[in-house]
């Protein structure tokens, strides 16, 4: 039985930000995943916004934690490789009842410690982003937008750099407790023993919850579906949009340029009872049609390249249905166990400092030694598409692969998936390598570049042809070879 | 008996109206040129086909030669002539032309080779 | 830097029939950049038989076709830089490619060929409902795989889409062992040609559903049926007509697009219609010196028609190497009733052309009619016009009148 002194149920990006914040002290810590990589939910089926803070009840967890995320987010990403761009905020009103909730707004953010929020008209509107709808904006200078599949896989690169240990596919069951008190998780690849448990399971954060000795949370996930614009249509798109909040303090569909120079257009929002079901509907489809071109001016058909659904693991209050702050909690009566419930938005915003609240419940219980080695710096790939053209035909001489490009439409190299294809957590999907690389994001989807990628996969990897998987579970991409060979 | 056919022999995809007796035609319209006739004959006598598919190629720069038959072969044998072509592998290199399998079943249609595969 | 009179982007069949003639009428610095390991493009894949009939005279597979183009374009001496990708090219025709032999090179060129050919239509672009599982593929991707790749996508099969590939693939994939179950598509004719659905479909008892679409993908990992409905005539699914059919492979062939992200850097203007450029007779583009034929210009029923217009394409290129410029070509072909969309869009009304077009939908007796105002230029009658099928009709300089704008229509 492998034993750590910490696991960590959960690798998005809150366990992921908890593991690399542990690794700063001598502590033995594994994180357990039950999906192919550590980004193929919650973490990575979102806006990729940093959130600035005003939309929280003044003095919660997510108010306090969102302002401190947002206010270090330059440093963290200049640390970590986050490809990130603070493009500020618009959320724009049309009617005098607009007005009055935007004007609430800013005064709850002033609370909560959110600078530089005002009030501006059509006029300054134009002058920051033609694009946008509306008649009159608060505009937020410190929000930004960053990609969230590198923001998650750098914590977790640089968790596994300074010592962390990552197992994919490998889904907590059940939970015992040894007689000293140690616990034991017991998974599909075998039992793990430890002296900490950390719950950071997301949509499955109650469960897990209950599964360790702490019954009575809820969680509702609340899905959204998004379409994905082509970057055609990112060059009308300067600043996210969002529209006046409703009355129950929550935004509608908005328009969000990405990171990589995309806009992503929603969500929409509706309770599910599975929260890991990602399909999306036609009637979603058609609803943000509508609702996304009042926010942004080129919501065009042609423009349309993806579509995806993510969902916000909601801790909700059993009795009212309301909807409850994070949980970060240790209790006394149930020893040895940090547990994360309702972590949802602003959860990328605030993962750094969950983590450093998680650190100082366990700090609190025991000494903590720092650890000499840590590293906190984290080197992403080197992307041939954004470097200079003096330096590509350096890539390109050091590297022949960096002359090889492999997806047309993001001009990603061989080079760079050759690296993403050995990255540190063991990652084998071809989706784990297009979120590492971005090849096939573009507007062919991989029409060009996915059968290069698998049968990189298996060249690099050695893998048979039965065992290319798309992403989670066994999504296999083949049945076998046409001629020859073994059939599946 | 009248039936309709579209022709496959060319791209012009002529849609033939033909009225004919078992195997003879009487008359056909429709085709824009003479073949239109042979093929709707044959089609009633023996319908036939070509196909292509491909062979592994040991030791080649691709695994796959692309193949496909000389001449065209009865339709209703396309599977046991594929489970034949299936049977067989090459070894590379190979080239346009190059012939796979002779006389395929006896059918009197080669397989032929259609993509040049140096050793890798 | 290096200069060459003529880059051509992509050594598919428009490329290396256009190298040739550029080669046959005298033009000597000639490089062709083509991304993949060797030339030929797409044909590599598309090993069925049925290419060249017009130019040749027999039934050849997509690499026997290129191979001919290829072998010529060896013994006449033309530079093919494979492995090599076009980065950029600037409105003064500057292009920047990268290869991982030669690594980053700058070009500057008299005159430019655009001969990317296209991509296909993903369900992105479609907005498909459902979830996103494995075992969703295009059918130039599906096709990749089985015939180069040598890897089987899959056993129970739903084709969405009649374009011809996806009629190929649906033989292909029966030949090979899989089990068609059907073909679906939107609208209440088929995108491909009849001898495709002759024999790709009907031969192998592959059921062509017209009018249907997929309204639901489901499975989380590998997927495990989709919902095909039948489709109002605005293509809108009706309710109750859902029905669900398992299987484990989705092929789309539901369109293609020509590829022209390096046109639009170069600064030329694309045509909504076909999404390739505004060319003229020359195949000029709007930039001087920039030239376009092939599937990237608009896309072709038959690889015949490409080498065609690439020939065309390249003598204007070769004229204009030669003198500097070419006659311009003000005047404007419209696509009149029922004509989809016509190939060039601008004339000069003194020289001969081959004009291109496809029509709306399927029509029978019909004329095809070409007009200067009132004046008829030529008329063709034709049994039968389908949307599959591209028409091309010889326009002769010496019936054009000078100054007046054409109009082709399907009456």
């Amino acid at each position: 039985m492998q034993t750590s002194d910490v696991i960590i149920i959960g690798g998005g990006v809150v366990g992921s930000a908890i593991a690399r914040e542990l690794t700063r002290y001598r502590l033995k810590v594994t994180v357990l995943e039950k999906e192919s990589d550590v980004c193929t939910q919650t973490s990575g089926r979102n806006t990729g916004m940093l959130h600035a803070g005003f939309l929280y009840k003044t003095g919660s967890l997510k108010a306090r934690c969102c302002v401190e995320g947002n206010r270090e987010f330059d440093q963290v990403a200049r640390e970590l490789d986050v490809p990130f761009k603070r493009t500020g905020k618009l959320i724009v009103g049309f009617t005098e009842e607009h007005r009055q909730r935007l004007l609430a707004m800013i005064e709850r953010g002033r609370a909560n410690g959110v600078p530089g929020m005002e009030l501006i008209d059509r006029k300054r509107m134009d002058e920051i982003d033609p694009s946008a709808g509306g008649n009159f904006a608060i505009y937020c200078p410190t929000s930004g937008i960053l990609d969230p599949f590198i923001y998650t896989i750098a914590l977790a690169e640089n968790a596994v750099k300074n010592g962390a240990r990552y197992h994919l596919y490998t889904e907590v069951t059940g939970h015992d407790r040894l007689e000293d008190g140690r616990h034991v998780l017991h998974t599909g690849k075998g039992d793990f023993a430890c002296r900490w448990v950390i719950n950071s399971a997301g949509l499955h954060s109650a469960e897990i919850s209950e599964m360790l000795g702490i019954p009575g949370y809820v969680i509702q996930p609340v899905k959204g579906e998004y379409f994905v614009l082509d970057k055609k249509a990112g060059a009308f798109a300067k600043i996210p949009v969002y529209p006046a909040p409703t009355e129950r303090n929550t935004f509608d569909t908005h328009a969000t340029p990405t990171v990589d120079g995309n806009v992503l257009v929603g969500p929409n929002s509706f309770n599910v009872t599975d929260g890991e079901d990602y399909s999306v509907r036609q009637v979603g489809m058609d609803g943000l049609q509508e609702s996304g071109a009042r926010m942004f001016k080129h919501m065009r058909r042609e423009y349309y390249i993806r579509t995806f659904a993510g969902a916000r693991p909601k801790r909700i209050d059993p009795a009212t249905g309301e909807i409850q702050d994070f949980l970060i909690e240790c209790r006394d009566d149930v020893p040895g166990v940090i547990n994360l419930v309702g972590i949802e938005s602003p959860g990328l915003t605030s993962a750094l400092p969950i983590a450093r609240r998680v650190v100082g419940l366990l700090r609190e219980r025991e000494e903590l030694l720092p650890n000499p080695d840590f590293d906190p710096v984290r080197k992403g790939i080197v992307r041939f598409h954004e470097a200079s053209r003096e330096e590509q035909a350096r890539l390109v001489a050091a590297d022949p692969d960096y002359g090889e490009i492999v997806c047309r439409c993001e001009t990603v190299t061989r080079a760079e998936i050759r690296q993403a294809i050995h990255n540190p957590l063991g990652v084998s999907t071809v989706n784990g390598i297009k979120v590492r690389t971005r090849a096939s994001m573009g507007r062919c989807q991989g029409g060009y570049c996915e059968t290069r990628i698998t049968a990189m996969i298996r060249e690099e990897l050695g893998r048979a042809v039965t065992d290319v998987r798309l992403t989670n579970g066994d999504s296999a991409m083949f049945t076998g070879y046409v001629k020859g060979g073994e059939q599946a | 008996m009248k039936r309709t056919f579209t022709c496959i022999v060319c791209p012009n995809g002529c849609e033939i109206d033909a009225e004919y007796e078992g195997s003879r035609v009487i008359s056909v319209t429709g085709n824009l040129c003479p073949k239109g006739k042979t093929y709707v004959t044959q089609e009633l006598v023996d319908p036939r086909r070509t196909i292509a598919t491909s062979m592994r190629v040991d030791g080649g720069e691709l695994p796959l030669a692309s193949v496909r038959l000389t001449r065209p072969i009865p339709k209703d044998r396309i599977f046991d002539v594929m489970a034949e072509i299936n049977r067989h592998s090459l070894t590379a290199p190979v080239a346009i032309g190059d012939v796979a399998v002779p006389d395929i079943l006896g059918l009197g249609s080669d397989v032929i080779v259609t993509k040049n595969v140096a050793r890798a | 830097m290096m200069h060459e009179q003529a880059v051509i982007v992509g050594g598919g069949p428009a490329g290396l029939a256009a190298a040739l003639r550029l080669r046959e009428k005298g033009v000597k610095d000639i490089l062709i950049l083509e991304r993949e390991h060797k030339p030929g493009g797409i044909l590599r894949q598309c090993i069925h038989d049925g290419f060249g009939l017009m130019r040749f005279g027999e039934s050849l597979s997509g690499p026997e076709y290129a191979q001919r183009f290829i072998d010529r374009v060896e013994e006449a001496g033309i530079r093919c830089i494979t492995d090599c990708t076009v980065l950029d090219i600037t409105h003064d025709k500057l292009v920047t490619a990268v290869s991982r032999n030669l690594g980053l090179l700058q070009i500057q060129a008299d005159a430019v060929l655009l001969t990317m050919g296209c991509r296909e239509r993903t369900r992105g672009a479609l907005a498909t409902p459902g979830t996103r599982p494995a075992g969703v593929y295009t059918a130039g991707v599906a096709q990749s795989y089985i015939n180069l790749q040598n890897v089987m996508v899959g056993r129970e099969i739903v084709i969405l889409g009649s374009g011809d590939i996806g009629l190929i693939m649906a033989r292909r994939l029966t030949l090979e062992g899989a089990h068609v179950k059907g073909v679906y598509e939107v609208q209440p004719y088929p995108s491909g040609l009849p001898r495709n659905i002759e024999q790709c479909l009907n031969d192998y008892h592959i059921p062509l559903h017209l009018s249907h679409t997929v309204v639901d993908i489901r499975g989380r990992e590998r997927l495990t049926s989709v919902v095909v409905a039948q489709c109002d005539e605005r293509f809108r699914p009706i309710p109750g007509t859902e029905e669900e059919i398992p299987c484990d492979t989705l092929i789309l062939s539901v369109g293609l697009i020509p590829e022209n992200e390096l046109s639009l850097a170069a600064g030329v203007e694309l045509d909504a219609r076909t999404r390739g450029a505004f060319v003229d007779e020359h195949y000029q583009t709007g930039v001087p010196g920039i030239f376009a034929a092939g599937n990237v210009l608009h896309v072709h029923d038959l690889v015949d028609f490409v080498s065609l217009e690439a020939e065309a394409l390249a003598d204007s290129a070769a004229e204009y190497l030669l003198c500097g410029s070419l006659p311009e070509c003000s005047l404007e072909v419209k696509a009149g009733s029922n004509v989809g969309h016509v190939i060039p869009q601008r004339f000069s009304a003194t020289r001969s052309f081959t004009l291109s077009l496809r029509v709306r939908q399927p029509l029978k007796d019909v004329s095809i009619v070409v007009r200067q105002g009132e004046k008829e230029v030529l008329r063709k009658k034709m049994r039968k016009a389908l949307p599959a099928e591209m028409i091309q009709l010889p326009i002769k300089a010496e019936k054009l009148i000078p100054g007046v704008e054409l109009e082709v229509s399907a009456e």
